[in-house]
């Protein structure tokens, strides 16, 4: 075992979720669309990731993004997220087949996004 | 009756006409062959490398017993974002193509657009998995291969007779250090993707 295998900051993180691996009830996609519905008065058994997690999807915001913004492994946000839907603090919007999705319109600016980088 | 302050709500009336929406592009390919060098070359945000802590039984696996499996192992995971636009975003998803970690590409091939499958010549066999996994899947993907040497030039023909590919998978040559050539085989993909039902869109 190197030292990048050192899993002691994944073991740290991983009691943010009490040991757990996956989110309370139905499984979601990494870029489901995360909407605050609710802030709670007074945060009984949320912790600071769950009040961050609250405050950047009072704007909709994608799984994948949340975990980049609070720079937390995807399955440990997932699994605090879920926790905050189970508590009816937000909505986590399963995201369209990109195959359903993509007409005419967005081929199109997807395109011009990837160019225009 | 509202209790002003008690809580704070999305402000009603925002329209959500088509609702924010995430598109997924898998990065696939052997160990060391520049997913995550082809990651960081095109996203706009630094982008995440994740060690994901993963149960025996693996994320996405339907488990009704509420009994958590036991950590067994870690996955290392690489994404970034492309903005489109406010409300469209680009996600791309890079992890090794071992074959243990194969449910993990099944819950992120679910409803994406399309994979890039980077080669190296000199190890072509590494993307077999990848190649046989999303034509399996029906994914549309396009084998991108890394000019690790720059200056030589490789032969697409070889590298489709090789990878037993048809004619319709396109293959392009790529630097995944550099930007410009990201682009270019995003851009291949996702007019790939949609059959190239819009190619007069320029």
């Amino acid at each position: 075992m190197t030292d990048d295998d050192d899993p002691g900051p994944l073991v740290r993180l991983f009691g943010l979720t009490g040991g757990r691996v996956r989110p309370s009830g139905e499984t979601f996609d990494l870029v489901a669309i995360v909407t605050t519905v609710s802030m709670p008065f007074e945060p009984v058994g949320l912790n600071p990731e769950h009040e961050s997690m609250l405050d950047i999807c009072l704007r909709p915001t994608p799984v994948a993004d949340v975990a980049a913004q609070l720079r937390l492994p995807l399955n440990i946000t997932r699994v605090l997220l879920g926790d905050l839907r189970r508590e009816g603090l937000v909505t986590i919007d399963a995201p369209r087949p990109a195959q359903q999705l993509i007409d005419e319109r967005i081929y199109r600016e997807v395109l011009h996004g990837i160019r225009r980088l | 009756m509202e209790f002003a302050g008690s809580e704070r709500s999305r402000p009603a009336g925002v329209a959500l006409t088509a609702g924010p929406t995430a598109l997924k592009i898998l990065v696939a390919g052997g160990f060391g062959v520049g997913k995550t060098t082809m990651v960081g070359s095109i996203s706009e945000i630094r982008p995440l490398h994740t060690e994901e802590l993963l149960s025996d039984r693996g994320v996405g696996v339907d488990d009704t017993s509420g009994v958590e499996g036991k950590i067994t192992t870690t996955v290392a995971l690489d994404f970034g974002r492309i903005t489109i636009r406010e409300g469209l975003w680009l996600y791309l998803f890079g992890t090794p193509g071992q074959d243990r970690f194969w449910f993990m590409w099944d819950e992120l091939s679910l409803g994406a657009l399309g994979a890039v499958v980077l080669a190296d010549t000199r190890r072509l066999q590494d993307c077999f998995p990848a190649v046989d996994y999303f034509e399996q899947r029906g994914l549309p993907f396009v084998v991108a291969v890394n000019c690790f040497d720059g200056a030589r030039r490789h032969d697409p023909a070889k590298v489709r007779r090789a990878l037993g590919l048809d004619a319709a998978t396109p293959v392009v040559m790529c630097d995944a250090r550099h930007r410009a050539s990201v682009k270019e085989v995003l851009t291949t993909l996702v007019t790939h993707a949609v059959g190239g039902a819009y190619r007069h869109v320029d």
